[in-house]
């Protein structure tokens, strides 16, 4: 099974279909709500886009990464044992790294650290489930590993080279997430897709998610270097 | 709508947003970077209290030149000085090694070590 016939399937009307539009719809509903609340309100805050532009951003991608894998989780289920570690390990360590490491950034290691391991604990169980017990327990324990290890390592480079980290940080863990992609189309490729649902769910998942890192970045606490 | 049009669609879109915000203004930063002056330092000696610097809590002259030294009790990351707003950062090795700076611009900026361990605030007066 070649990498190729993956990138085929993404045209293709199996889930891996829905992969580009998932990302599509994610980005486009981030980048709405902020460009909304950017015209009728953060401009007005001083510096805010020098400040908090580049978080922001980043956060929005970090989140369109994350829903095509859950949407595949989600249509077929039921996974080995195995898969289904990796898949709540996966999704717990990245769904909190980078939350933690974009809000560490601006409002320190606790606020940023324990977002962090909220989303990677909630997103590490909800899709970890698909194999059991094990892969919830993977996901809670990657999702507490990774939202401290985001934040530490925001808040360890304040001053050092912390921009160029976090484009380093996303990029490594945007070829971590496509890996997951291609790993669960390979282990799903001989099964019939169990769930068809729409982009609903990717929607309002985004939306809320988006929505609270833009209130905790901007109006958030901070540690008291931030103040 | 095809995958290859909503990739050409998504590309620009965060082409797009990303030029948008990292084409905005810099953050005035308020304040110089190092300059040094013939006018007399006012000399800062900071040392280290419950792995913190101490004082937490500086007050110098805008305008003036500040010399700034820790002494021999601040150990670690703590010794890698830096005041982010002011542009200013410097490893002090040694309890002789200074960091020579005149802030310009009234206001309080914080200041810590290279990893944000210890931190505090320098008031310009």
């Amino acid at each position: 099974m070649s990498f190729k016939q993956f990138i085929k399937e993404l045209n293709g009307k199996r889930v891996e279909g829905e992969l580009i539009k998932t990302i599509f719809y994610s980005l486009l509903t981030s980048f709405v709500l902020l460009g909304l609340l950017y015209y009728f309100k953060l401009r007005y805050i001083s510096d805010f886009l020098p400040k908090y532009g580049f978080y922001l951003f980043f956060s929005a991608l970090s989140y369109a990464l994350i829903m095509p894998a859950m949407r595949q989780v989600r249509s077929h289920k039921e996974f080995p044992c195995m898969s289904g570690m990796m898949i709540g390990m996966t999704f717990g360590m990245i769904s909190s790294f980078l939350p933690g490491f974009y809000i560490a950034a601006t409002n320190g290691m606790f606020i940023g650290g324990f977002f962090g391991i909220a989303i990677g604990v909630i997103f590490g169980i909800w899709n970890g489930k698909c194999c059991g017990v094990m892969g919830s327990m993977e996901g809670i324990m990657s999702g507490f590993m990774g939202g401290l290890m985001g934040a530490m390592t925001a808040f360890m480079l304040l001053n050092d080279h912390l921009i160029y980290a976090g484009v380093l940080v996303f990029v490594i863990s945007a070829v971590i997430m496509v890996k997951l992609n291609y790993m669960i189309y390979i282990e799903t490729k001989d099964h019939e897709r169990g769930k068809k649902e729409d982009n609903l769910l990717t929607i309002a998942l985004t939306f809320i998610l988006i929505a609270i890192t833009t209130w905790i970045i901007v109006y958030g606490p901070r540690s008291a270097i931030f103040q | 709508m095809k995958n290859t049009l909503m990739i050409i669609v998504l590309g620009i879109l965060v082409i797009g947003v990303g030029y948008f915000i990292f084409n905005s203004d810099k953050p005035v930063i308020n304040g110089s970077t190092v300059q040094i002056t013939n006018e007399e330092a006012q000399k800062i000696v900071l040392s280290e209290k419950n792995y913190n610097y101490y004082p937490q809590e500086i007050r110098v002259k805008a305008g003036q030149p500040v010399s700034l030294s820790l002494d021999k009790s601040v150990a670690g990351c703590l010794r890698s000085f830096t005041i982010n707003d002011l542009g200013v950062a410097k490893h002090l090795r040694t309890p002789s090694d200074t960091l020579d700076f005149t802030p310009q611009k009234t206001g309080t900026y914080t200041f810590a070590c290279s990893m944000g361990m210890g931190y505090g605030k320098l008031i310009v007066e």
